[in-house]
């Protein structure tokens, strides 16, 4: 009896700290192997230029962001429309159709993105909207067709701009998921609180709801930041993949992990280059990590700073 | 508004014939209740006897509830609110409410109390001068006129309360809507919201629904006894406690009231 007791205690003791170990270990396993095998002591800082040539990798960073932040805001943007539309105004009859099928896109596989993007959504975009742009919207820096992408060209759909669509498209799910499900926690109260001050619906919405909801709305962002920067094989089918920076939003480009899906094969090929490409790849791999890391933590501390806790009650 | 206060009467709110159906359900069957200036009116009864629905019919809350029908009328000085004439935004500025719980919004102190002055534009030192009349008739003044741009979320749960009464005179409404306002608070505040009402009760109209009969006897000058979506019995708060004249008001009144 008292034996049983001690080992029942003594596993308690344990346990928790075998699931522990498990992402510690992980985490320490993939940082140590990146820093290892990107050998910064021999080479240094020098792959933080925009030599590409001598395996510089800052235009990928640069490309990394210029897909994934625009297409960060836009989905914020029509997320939160999507949210509020959903929570707020529209009957109840068509957000229970909404809502569930902005679960099941949240759930498709970013392959599906990349394959209806490249056979659908290039040339569709290209024909129509791009070109379009082309023409009409020249004067606006980036959108006027460099002498060497001719309308033909861009009539392919593929690069920049149908990255950051695409990129848009596959993260839109989940923001709106989580700010939609993050308006749904505002009390009633709360909201008839304002409607009974004499404020619309649209005012209680900005002023309170959201505000209210603004752990949910920074969760969304976040998440959908890494989920964007993170994005392999989708972004390497209608980026255009070239490795320098793109003149205008038609140009094709590279990100970081649309690089590492498109050379990661000949690398492993080894060869005479094999090993030098191996070491690149792995700065890649370390950067991308390390801008995670940096919004991850970012994140964190501004959801704690912008903590509502109700106080009292 | 003007030429709404001339109309001579004597009641702020009058209730006709009030009936709120859900469905087949009856909430409320034919309330007639009126309240003169400078009055508060405790609704007492049991659980589910209709007093939220009572409350909220006032001010048309009722409407944010799908599938409740009103019938009679309610009088704002004359006026009948559920007139389609009306717009229900006018109304609810003009009889502010108080929920069961505090309902702070997440931002400052002040601009909890200036949120109804904020929406209709008002000038910068004008809702300066309305937020703080309104902490101080709320009884809020003194605790927090040092630190107006803390979160209102960091006050107590009873400052919070007040804070809520505050954001709802600052629009200077003719009556308040109280549904238990202190059921989620612990005795000492409710002592001061309690004396935060007795404050008021000298200035507009207060309808206090309350499941405390103790604290309908401390603040109220009448009490409306309501029994499954039925007016029983309303009158002076001392005779309804000692002399109630209806069996089931005495019945209530003695198992909630020693
Ligand atoms: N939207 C609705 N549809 C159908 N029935 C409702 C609705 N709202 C309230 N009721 C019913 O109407 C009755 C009165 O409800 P109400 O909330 O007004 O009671 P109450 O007196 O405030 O009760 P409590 O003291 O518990 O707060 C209850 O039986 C309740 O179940
Ligand atoms: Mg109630």
């Amino acid at each position: 009896m008292v034996r049983l007791l001690w080992v029942r205690s003594g596993m308690r003791r344990w346990w928790p700290f075998v699931f522990a170990l498990i992402p510690l270990a992980i985490t320490v396993a993939i940082v140590t192997t990146l820093l290892r095998a990107s050998d910064l002591e021999n080479f240094g800082w020098s792959f933080w230029s925009l030599n590409v040539s001598d395996h510089g990798i800052l235009v990928y960073v640069i490309g990394s962001l210029l897909t994934a932040v625009p297409a960060l805001a836009l989905a914020m943007l029509i997320g939160l429309g999507i949210a509020v539309a959903s929570t707020t105004y529209l009957p109840r009859f068509v957000a229970g159709v909404l809502d569930p099928c902005v679960d099941l896109l949240a759930g498709i596989p970013s392959i599906v993105y990349g394959i209806w993007g490249y056979f659908v959504v290039a040339s569709f975009f290209g024909q129509n909207l791009f070109v379009w742009a082309a023409v009409h919207l020249a004067f606006i820096p980036g959108l006027r067709p460099t002498h060497d992408s001719s309308l033909a060209l861009i009539a392919t759909g593929d690069g920049l701009a149908l990255a950051i669509m695409i990129l848009t498209l596959m993260i839109l799910p989940i923001t709106t998921l989580l700010m939609r499900d993050a308006l749904r926690a505002v009390p009633r109260d709360l909201w008839e609180s304002g409607l009974a001050l004499g404020a619309t619906r649209w005012e209680v919405t900005r002023r309170v709801a959201i505000p209210y909801a603004k752990r949910g709305v920074w969760g969304a962002a976040f998440l959908g930041f890494g989920r964007a920067i993170g994005e392999t094989v989708a972004v390497f089918m209608v980026i255009d993949q070239a490795s320098k920076l793109p003149t205008n939003v038609y140009d094709g480009t590279s990100t970081m992990a649309s690089l590492i899906i498109g050379t990661i094969d000949a690398a492993m090929q080894g060869g005479p280059t094999g090993a030098l490409e191996l070491h690149f790849l792995s700065e890649l791999a370390l950067v991308l990590l390390s801008i995670t890391l940096v919004v991850n933590v970012a994140g964190r501390w501004m959801i704690r700073r912008t903590y509502t806790g109700v106080a009292g009650v | 508004m003007n030429a709404i206060a001339s109309v001579p009467t004597e009641a702020v709110v009058s209730v006709q014939d009030l009936t709120v159906t859900a469905g087949a359900r009856t909430l409320l069957d034919h309330v007639s209740l009126d309240f003169g200036a400078r009055s508060l009116t405790a609704v007492v009864g049991p659980s589910g006897c209709g007093k939220t629905t009572f409350v909220r019919s006032l001010n048309r809350m009722t409407e944010l509830t799908a599938g409740l029908a009103v019938e009679g009328s309610v009088r704002y000085l004359g006026q009948d609110i559920y007139d389609a004439a009306v717009d229900p935004v006018v109304v609810r500025r003009r009889m502010g409410m108080v929920f069961q719980r505090p309902t702070v919004f997440p931002m400052s102190i002040f601009e909890n109390a200036a949120f109804g002055l904020r929406l209709v534009h008002a000038e910068e030192d004008l809702v300066d001068a309305a937020v703080t009349e309104a902490l101080q008739r709320a009884g809020l003044w003194d605790e927090v006129r040092a630190e107006l741009d803390r979160p209102a979320l960091s006050l107590s749960g009873g400052q919070q309360q007040r804070l809520c009464i505050a954001r709802a005179l600052a629009v200077r409404p003719r009556v308040l809507l109280l549904d238990e306002p202190t059921s989620a608070l612990d005795p000492a505040a409710t002592q001061r919201v309690e004396a935060t009402l007795q404050g008021l009760k000298e200035e507009i109209v207060l309808v206090l629904v309350t499941h405390n009969v103790g604290q309908a006897a401390r603040i109220s000058d009448r009490i409306a006894f309501l029994h499954s979506g039925k007016l029983i019995e309303v009158g002076p708060t001392a005779d309804i406690l000692e002399r109630p004249r209806v069996k089931l008001t005495e019945q209530f009144i003695t198992g909630r009231y020693a």
